[in-house]
């Protein structure tokens, strides 16, 4: 089955650039541009994974939402990946966390630009967690 | 309208107080005065004086710790002391606590009047300076932020929209045109690490830094590093020699910020160095320092210039053409190393190649173990 995913960025061209190597590998993508529109949509309960950018509007945002959605019993689990422009910068936004800060219970953060390669192996290794994570507790 | 310039006077001698409000009068001034230390703190709180004339010698506390006091809750308030018992050395100890002039008992109304001027000259130029600090720090962060959203973001989406095209186009494509692409996205890299560094050098407080130090290991830094510049040495055939003490000391520091460091470093080394030549990298412990030295045999730089190198923006006058190269890296580079209480040198020589070496001192806790 075709796996959604839901791009919440800001910027309409990375969106466009993500977006269209996602789908050159067969995933159903949406986009939302902004951290409101994209908690609504996430709200429909129909996405496999969630790819973040983390500064968007008046500072880092995408935390804000990847909080919120860590806080959501039904959006608890999940999987994000954090796409950013500021890797070098996270450790001074969010000081004493290691680089890779762990907004919610599944993430990975990859540096934007992303080459296609990495963004897809990063995705999959996601999803495949993810579904592990699944099967785990249903059995 | 021009607001007046507030004199607060702490004298015991009513005389004095006197007369020196006469001499004042009809100035552009606002007068208090007070005939004890103590008074006059509390009115250092209450009227918050441009200018304090101080008598060393009252009943009560005494001048001196009347200077100390105001010193501590506003250090931009100027401080003059009066005294009948002028001496080197007692205006010497005022100095020292803060004064920024000395009038010794008596004097006339045009010597209080100059230093009554000199003295709120002084204060508008402290004042001054310290808005034109705060400028300066505001233009700081604000051209950070231009240069974070205005430069950084639209190229990054210029090269997410270049790779979802090479990724399309990847059965389509010839081999010139290939290179094409892979030309356009090396350069755009090279931009986006270009803006990087400014932004590093631009929007973080070096000093700052320290707040965040844990016990890091050095050679993990150093094998972060070298992850990083690994693609580059790839394209360049450079074999990177390395020898890593197996116990390094720990540091205390920034794992980031040191990786970046040795990124620079090591980067610039394999920028300059012919393809197909060696980069050696070594860290060893030296006495209270763990030393680590990147030696490469690329073009080397000059006498001229070695000197200038760990300066921003400077990029070698002399035979670097060989290269493009931003200078900023080792400036970079070398913050961060001092913010780790380390040092950064070089040793060159023109077409033979250069070492670097940082030294770091060893954290005090030496057995803290690393996972």
């Amino acid at each position: 089955m075709t796996k959604r995913l839901l791009i919440v960025d800001d910027d309409p061209d990375y969106v466009a650039g993500i977006k269209s190597i996602l789908e050159a590998a067969d995933y159903s993508v949406d986009a939302a541009y902004n951290p409101k529109d994209g908690f609504q949509a996430l709200q429909s309960g129909s996405y496999d994974l969630l790819l973040l950018d983390i500064m968007m509007g008046r500072g880092a945002e995408g935390v804000a939402l990847a909080r919120k959605i860590r806080k959501d019993p039904k959006l608890r689990w999940m999987p994000v990946l954090i796409i950013t422009g500021i890797r070098e910068q996270i450790a001074f936004l969010f000081p004493g966390q290691p680089v890779h800060p762990h907004f919610v219970e599944f993430d990975e953060l990859v540096e934007k630009p992303v080459e296609p390669k990495l963004l897809l192996e990063k995705v999959s290794a996601l999803l495949k967690m993810s579904e592990e994570k699944k099967s785990q507790k249903k059995g | 309208m021009e607001t007046k310039s507030r004199i607060l006077l702490i004298d015991d001698e009513e005389v004095v107080l006197d007369s020196c409000a006469q001499i004042l009068a009809g100035g552009p001034y606002e007068l208090a005065s007070a005939s004890d230390g103590t008074a006059g703190l509390r009115l250092v709180e209450e009227f918050q004086p441009d200018l304090v004339f101080v008598d060393l010698k009252m009943p009560g506390i005494s001048g001196f710790e009347v200077l100390e006091k105001i010193r501590g809750k506003d250090a931009t308030i100027v401080m003059v002391v009066i005294t009948g018992f002028a001496t080197v050395s007692s205006a010497v100890d005022a100095m020292k606590k803060g004064a920024y002039d000395f009038l010794p008992k008596p004097f006339t109304p045009e010597e209080f009047r100059l230093i009554t001027r000199r003295s709120l000259e002084k204060r508008k130029l402290v004042l001054e300076t310290i808005a034109l600090r705060r400028e300066k720090e505001l233009l700081r962060e604000q051209f950070a932020s231009i240069v974070s959203h205005e430069l950084k973001a639209p190229l990054g989406a210029v090269q997410q929209n270049l790779f979802a095209l090479e990724f399309e186009l990847t059965n389509t494509l010839n081999e010139s045109q290939k290179e094409k692409i892979g030309r356009i996205k090396v350069r755009i890299d090279d931009l986006l690490k270009l803006i990087n560094s400014w932004l590093r050098v631009i929007s973080v407080d070096i000093h700052k830094l320290k707040e965040g130090f844990t016990q890091i290991s050095v050679a993990e830094s150093i094998t972060k590093a070298l992850e990083n510049v690994e693609p580059l040495s790839v394209r360049k055939n450079i074999e990177i020699e390395t020898s890593i003490g197996a116990q390094l000391p720990t540091v205390n520091g920034d794992s980031l910020s040191l990786s970046e460091a040795f990124i620079n470093i090591i980067g610039n080394s394999l920028k300059y160095s012919p393809d197909g030549s060696k980069v050696i990298v070594k860290a060893e412990e030296q006495g209270n320092e763990t030393q680590i030295s990147i030696k490469d045999s690329g073009i080397g730089i000059s006498q001229e210039d070695l000197p200038h190198i760990f300066e921003g923006f400077y990029r070698g006058k002399s035979g670097q053409e060989a290269a493009s190269g931003h200078g900023i890296g080792l400036a970079v580079s070398r913050q961060i190393v001092e913010a780790h209480g380390g040092s950064i040198s070089v040793e060159s020589e023109a077409g033979k190649g250069s070492t670097f070496y940082i030294r770091l001192p060893k954290s005090r806790t030496t057995e803290v173990v690393t996972t």
